[in-house]
């Protein structure tokens, strides 16, 4: 007991160390992991974020006309573990460090973070579909400096199959082109 | 008759009753305010045990069906009017000198222990179970604390009694002239041979407060506040008025009978001083005991109580009873 | 103002705050001891107290995703409580199941079986955002008095 009363003269020496919070301001770190945040421009949709996630908070289906997709996180099943984060490849996910998330029972299914994202035409074929967000298109074509980014990233699958097997076949012309030499010689 | 209207009101208006109360209940918020500045908290205002008061008083009663009814409903009650009773029999010296001028130190003794037995008695017509093992806990620690208690009274008596008697041996049970002796001669608390039984009055304070580390009987963690677990709304504010009243006669007790010193003529300033000086012993013995140490079980809180304070309260005894 | 309205303005400064553990795991149960015990959050500037008895309760804070071997002991706790008092949900075990949503032992959400006042999602939520709940409990409160907040 002796030594916790030189603490306890400490402790009223330094005063009172309590937060004012909810009268006044607190402390909230930058990493704080609050709400989730879902950037609409870069989420393709894949719904990687859905398999990860471990409390089944997020939700992805399409819209109804099937003009595009609606992405959903109920933030009350959210267990900010951020593995949407981790695995999200575009980055679209983040975690905001807004921990205000306390609310009556009558907002409990207003708690949400909600994204309606449209497709767009394909440039080439007009079908529907997600481009390729620009920095995703930068990183995966960082060392193939023959391709268009800026095409590529706003064509569909199918057309970006039948570019690439356009240009991989003008590369196999040089090849048959070397045979024909052959046989000719 | 107007001696029995001038008892009535010395009860319900000064100093028990309503001045009681007043103080008391200030001196619980203060305590609660004190321990949470010691644990570098803001903690409640001073006014929170009157809002805790007006709470209870506000939810609904429940009362177990397999609970003993009338028992159950009139624990509070008899712990209250005792405590209300014993709290009009403290002196403060310079403005009164207590209810009776005989023997009145053997009535506080007999009246302190009520409203724990009070609380035994709530919580064995609770039929619950954490009150059974409350009521042999406070039951336990009753017989712990009465003993070193009833020997720091009687050094006081024989202190007193001796003096009075020029040197021969005797008793005074009476609180006046037990106040109106150390006003002659000097404290009691500044007393080499009453030292000790000092010491044991400080130690004897948390246990018969129940405050930490001696709060066993209604300890929240491991018997659900034993007695008092069934206790709800009104009923339970009793209890606590109760508590607060019993705060400040064993606050008041302890300043008669160790530093009862008036500073000079004058009664508010010497009803102030009395204060302070409840205050101050309220701070050293209660709150800072309760923001310092955790909980003691119930089997060491009795061997303490059978060892320390009741040694030092007979060092007391027999030094007065040789010298 | 009369003598009860003015008693139940008072009473609401005087949330006594008890605990159920719906079969949680333990970390909102450690957030809610750090509010308490930590001078930080001091949660006792609100006159709250953590009482051990739910008899004493006026605001219930629920944590855990209700398990079917807790349920009715958790129904009978609070049960016990007296009227007027406020339910809190800690964590988004009690909301909405959260991680353990789907288990075969889940009987959850909680507001299943009891009706729920406050929702205090997070896994677990900051302290200061339990903070958040409980103050917004008491408006709550103020609300089934009769009295607006």
């Amino acid at each position: 007991m002796a030594s916790f009363l030189k603490i306890l003269f400490r402790n009223v020496l330094q005063g009172p160390s309590t937060d004012p919070f909810p009268l006044g301001e607190t402390f909230t770190p930058d990493r704080q992991r609050g709400r989730v945040k879902i950037n609409p421009d870069l989420c393709m949709g894949c719904g990687m974020c859905k398999y990860s996630c471990a409390a089944g908070a997020i939700d992805l289906r399409p819209q109804q006309d099937g003009k595009g997709f609606i992405i959903t996180v109920w933030r009350n099943s959210c267990c900010l573990c951020a593995s949407c984060r981790h695995y999200c490849p575009t980055g679209a996910m983040t975690l905001t460090n807004d921990w205000h998330t306390t609310h009556a029972e009558e907002d409990k299914y207003n708690i949400v973070e909600q994204q309606k994202i449209d497709y767009v035409p394909c440039a080439q074929c007009g079908k529907l579909m997600r481009p390729l967000p620009r920095q995703l298109a930068e990183k995966l074509y960082a060392y193939n400096t023959e391709i268009d980014r800026e095409l590529t990233r706003t064509l569909c699958p199918e057309c970006r199959r039948m570019l690439d097997a356009r240009r991989n076949a003008g590369a196999l012309e040089t090849a048959s082109e070397q045979t024909q030499q052959q046989t000719g010689a | 008759m107007s001696d029995t209207l001038l008892a009535i009101l010395h009860m319900c208006v000064f100093p028990g009753g309503a001045f009681a109360l007043l103080v008391a209940m200030f001196f619980k918020g203060l305590d609660r305010r004190v321990e949470a500045r010691l644990q570098r908290r803001v903690g409640p205002p001073l006014t929170q045990p009157w809002i805790d008061i007006a709470k209870l008083l506000t939810k609904e009663t429940l009362i177990p069906k397999t609970a003993c009814r009338s028992a159950f409903l009139l624990a509070p009650v008899f712990g209250f009017t005792g405590m209300a009773a014993c709290a009009a029999f403290i002196p403060v010296p310079g403005v009164f000198d207590g209810l009776f001028n005989m023997g009145d130190l053997l009535v506080i003794f007999y009246l302190l222990p009520i409203p724990a037995m009070a609380i035994m008695l709530g919580g064995s017509a609770s039929s619950s179970p954490f009150g059974a093992v409350g009521f042999s806990r406070e039951m336990l620690m009753m017989l712990a604390y009465e003993t070193p208690l009833l020997m720091i009274l009687l050094a006081v008596a024989m202190l007193t009694g001796k003096a009075m008697n020029g040197g021969a041996w005797g008793a005074e049970f009476s609180l006046l002239n037990i106040v109106a002796l150390q006003q002659q001669v000097g404290s009691f608390g500044l007393n080499p041979l009453m030292i000790p039984a000092f010491l044991a009055y400080l130690i004897f304070l948390p246990g018969t407060m129940g405050v930490p580390p001696f709060d066993i009987p209604e300890a929240e963690t491991e018997i659900i506040e034993g007695p008092l677990l069934e206790y709800g709304g009104p009923l339970l504010a009793m209890f606590q008025i109760t508590s607060a009243l019993k705060t400040f006669v064993v606050l008041g007790l302890g300043v008669a009978l160790f530093f009862p010193g008036t500073i000079c003529d004058i009664w508010i300033i010497n009803l102030f001083w009395f204060l302070l000086k409840c205050l101050a012993l309220m701070l050293l013995s209660l709150t800072l005991v309760k923001s310092a140490m955790g909980r003691y079980r119930i089997d060491q809180a009795f061997r303490f109580y059978v060892i320390v304070p009741t040694a030092l309260a007979l060092c007391s005894l027999i030094l007065v009873w040789v010298m | 103002m009369s003598l009860n309205t003015m008693l139940k303005k008072l009473s609401v400064c005087s949330p006594w705050l008890f605990r159920i553990n719906a079969g949680s795991c333990n970390g909102c149960d450690v957030e809610l001891a750090t509010t308490a015990c930590i001078p930080r959050y001091d949660v006792e500037r609100f006159g709250c107290r953590y009482c051990g008895s739910p008899r004493h309760a006026d605001v219930v804070l629920i944590t855990g995703p209700v398990t079917t071997r807790v349920r009715d002991r958790v129904l009978r706790v609070w049960e016990e409580i007296p009227e007027p008092k406020v339910t809190v949900a800690v964590g988004i075990c009690p909301i909405s199941g959260g991680v353990f949503r789907e288990g075969y032992s889940i009987e959850g959400p909680l507001d299943k079986w009891i009706p729920v006042d406050v929702n205090v999602p997070g896994c677990p939520p900051r302290p200061q955002a339990i903070l958040e709940g409980v103050v917004l409990a008491k408006s709550i409160w103020m609300k089934k008095l009769g009295l607006e907040g």
